[in-house]
């Protein structure tokens, strides 16, 4: 390894959220720049060297032939390859469109970190990590978790579809935290509480069908008809 | 004949190339090809919920996200007659605003400057001109924290719901704000007179037809109801399809609009051109200093016009802070409404210029039908335009300049093709 680890970020299709994330990071952004060998970020920059990685972030899903050629073409040069945002996990909302597919599907993926967008907190821990020649942790725990440490009041109780028990942590609930209901942004918890969410709802009247639809927004291939984690 | 061809445009958001045929001393073909995946967002949205519109429309495009999420929402009160309240608006606006301090400051800082100082981006840059780079970040970041404050997150808020908010800012949350806002606004003093000392590239150019939302008060402003050319046609919002037209195009993703064959420009530009003369206080004094030629036929200066804008954005940013640490935040929730059939149009100007969103509920407020046309999609005429008017008038720098320039060009409309190419037309 060089002295400097040598960093690619890339986009396939996407918004730009989750590059974009590293560039919202102003207090950290020049000390990051200092401390990496960026090799590539078109986004951003112009010159880009390319060549070997250390570590290529990617972010967005897979809907045409160009994603995948760049994909594979950045799999071959980068020691680690680690999908950034809920589209490259996940798939996504282009995987619900019937176009885009999680990037683990064409290659072998490192490290995700899942999010639409990702949080700055998890892509900051994750970079000093690698920069400490070690893989970030992932978040084994739900959205619920951290809504009940804020002490919010429960929306699934009141009878709203609420994906927090099904869905990873690491945003610190937003949008309960907000008074609104937690649409599932960062893909599939470790070990969804499908079961237990679907029986408060029957009782305000939803059906599976309505929770799935829900889920069914950003977690692309993340769950299964039976409301179990694929993947 | 000579062929020009740059296959990956750098520090633009999105994936675009450009291809330019030159025959001698002629331009003969100027093919912009936005290439960026579609994602197919029609059929994403047909059948879906209203409440989970303008969550999936934000996703179309990061950098303007709150303006897709706050034009959607609009245009959904809109077709199911729901009235939000004028504190409701005056929130929305100021999330609005943060939206274009953050969108201007990553395109005027971290996207344009360089070139004018002979970098390739910010990292490059920053090595020796660190102060000015850091300075550009914290009116950025000021921008973000507007964001965040209203909207739960600077991406893809949270927060903003149909009718209303989810939760409201509180009294000492403005304060803080304030106090931040009012330090950018103190910095960009510096960026004024940096951005007045920067030699404009200039070419023989031709007058440019502009077009912009008027704003609905005598103010300057991104919301309003009717469209203005700048050679005085005037349309309502929603009658849209008559005051431009779409054209499939062979070889890009996006449609390029022209209006009865004329090219037109949209963005922070057109909005100068067509009400600078509204703008006051710091705003006023920076337009006057900048000396942005009005009429423009110059394209470049859409970035000049963004720091206008960023100043402005942050006046009434602080204008809207002071009328609620006045007069308080009342305690309300979102409007109660009924859900009906109908459909919304709204016109609104975003960071890139004049964005549109159309869409139709049934009776259970699901979607029916959805148009959404954006600014990169309706400038991409013109951008071709004013390559070829370039090339021309610069036949004799050489390819590797002619390509530099080339460049800097598109990057001047600070295109966002995710946006451009997200197209979303039901019938
Ligand atoms: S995961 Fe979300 S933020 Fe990231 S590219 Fe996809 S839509 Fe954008
Ligand atoms: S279901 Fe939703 S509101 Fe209830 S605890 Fe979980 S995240 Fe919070
Ligand atoms: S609460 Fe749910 S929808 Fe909201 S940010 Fe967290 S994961 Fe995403």
């Amino acid at each position: 390894m060089s002295a400097k680890p040598r960093i690619g970020i890339y986009g396939l299709t996407s918004c730009a959220g989750d590059q974009l994330t590293l560039l919202n990071c102003e207090d950290e952004l020049l000390a990051i720049l200092d401390a990496v060998d960026l090799r590539s970020f078109v986004m951003a920059h112009s010159a880009n060297p390319e060549g070997e990685l250390d570590v290529a972030f990617v972010e967005g899903a897979v809907t045409q032939q160009s994603d995948l050629d760049l994909l594979t073409d950045v799999r071959s040069r980068a020691g680690l390859v680690i999908a950034i945002g809920t589209c490259a996990v996940w798939g996504g909302l282009p995987y619900l469109a019937g176009k885009g597919t999680a990037i683990s599907q064409h290659i072998q993926v490192d490290f995700s970190i899942p999010g639409c967008p990702i949080e700055k907190s998890q892509l900051l821990n994750a970079l000093s990590a690698l920069l400490h020649g070690d893989l970030p942790l992932e978040l084994p725990y739900p959205v619920c978790l951290e809504c009940t440490i804020r002490e919010n009041n429960c929306l699934l109780q009141r009878g709203e579809i609420c994906c927090g028990s099904l869905t990873a942590g690491g945003c610190g609930a937003r949008c309960p935290s907000h008074g609104v209901a937690c649409m599932g942004c960062r893909g599939s918890a470790l070990d969804p509480n499908y079961q237990s969410a679907q029986q408060i709802l029957a009782k305000y009247g939803y059906t599976p069908e309505d929770i799935l639809q829900r889920l069914a927004l950003f977690s692309g291939e993340g769950f299964s008809k039976e409301g179990e984690r694929v993947g | 004949m000579a062929k020009i061809h740059m296959d990956h445009i750098s520090r633009v958001e999105g994936h675009g190339a450009l291809t330019v045929e030159l025959d001698g001393n002629t331009v003969r073909d100027v093919k912009l090809n936005y290439f960026e995946g579609m994602r197919g967002f029609e059929s994403l949205v047909l059948g879906r919920p209203y409440q989970e519109i303008p969550p999936i429309i934000s996703r179309i495009c990061a950098i303007c996200s709150a303006g897709h999420s706050i034009t959607a929402h609009m245009s959904v009160e809109k077709a199911m007659g729901i009235k939000v309240t004028p504190q409701t608006e005056l929130l929305r606006e100021l999330a609005f605003l943060g939206m274009m301090v953050e969108s201007h400051s990553l395109h005027v800082f971290c996207l344009v400057l360089p070139d004018f100082f002979g970098y390739a981006g910010v990292a490059d840059m920053a090595a020796k001109y660190e102060e000015e780079i850091a300075l550009g970040l914290r009116v950025k970041k000021a921008g973000n924290l507007v964001q965040e404050a209203i909207g739960g997150r600077a991406i893809h808020n949270v927060n903003l719901t149909v009718g209303g908010l989810g939760k409201l800012p509180t009294l000492p949350q403005l304060k803080e704000l304030r106090q931040e806002l009012q330090k950018s606004l103190v910095e960009m003093e510096a960026v004024v007179d940096l951005v007045a000392g920067l030699t404009i590239p200039e070419y023989e150019g031709e007058p440019i037809l502009f077009k912009a939302v008027r704003p609905t008060t005598d103010c300057y402003g991104f919301f309003g109801d009717t469209v203005l050319f700048s050679d005085g046609q005037e349309f309502p919002a929603d009658q849209y399809t008559a005051s431009f037209q779409e054209t499939e195009s062979e070889y890009s993703n996006a449609k390029p609009s022209t209006r009865d064959g004329e090219a037109f420009m949209v963005g922070a530009l057109a909005r100068i051109n067509l009400f600078g003369d509204r703008l006051t206080g710091k705003a006023q004094e920076a337009l006057a200093k900048l000396a942005i030629p009005v009429p423009s036929t110059n394209p470049l200066y859409n970035s000049v016009a963004q720091v206008v804008e960023i100043i402005y954005a942050l006046e009434r940013s602080i204008a809207i802070c002071d009328h609620f640490l006045e007069e308080g935040i009342k305690p309300e929730g979102p409007v109660e409404y009924k859900v009906q059939a109908g459909t919304g149009i709204v016109a609104t100007e975003v960071p890139r210029g004049t964005l549109y969103h159309a869409f139709s509920f049934d009776n259970n407020g699901r979607v029916t039908a959805a148009d959404v046309i954006t600014p990169t999609a309706l400038n991409q005429a013109s951008v071709e335009k004013e390559i070829a008017l370039l090339a021309k008038s610069q036949i004799d720098i050489g390819e590797e300049q002619l390509k530099f320039r080339f460049e800097q060009l598109v990057r001047a409309y600070d295109p966002c093709i995710s946006c451009s190419v997200h197209l979303i037309r039901l019938a």
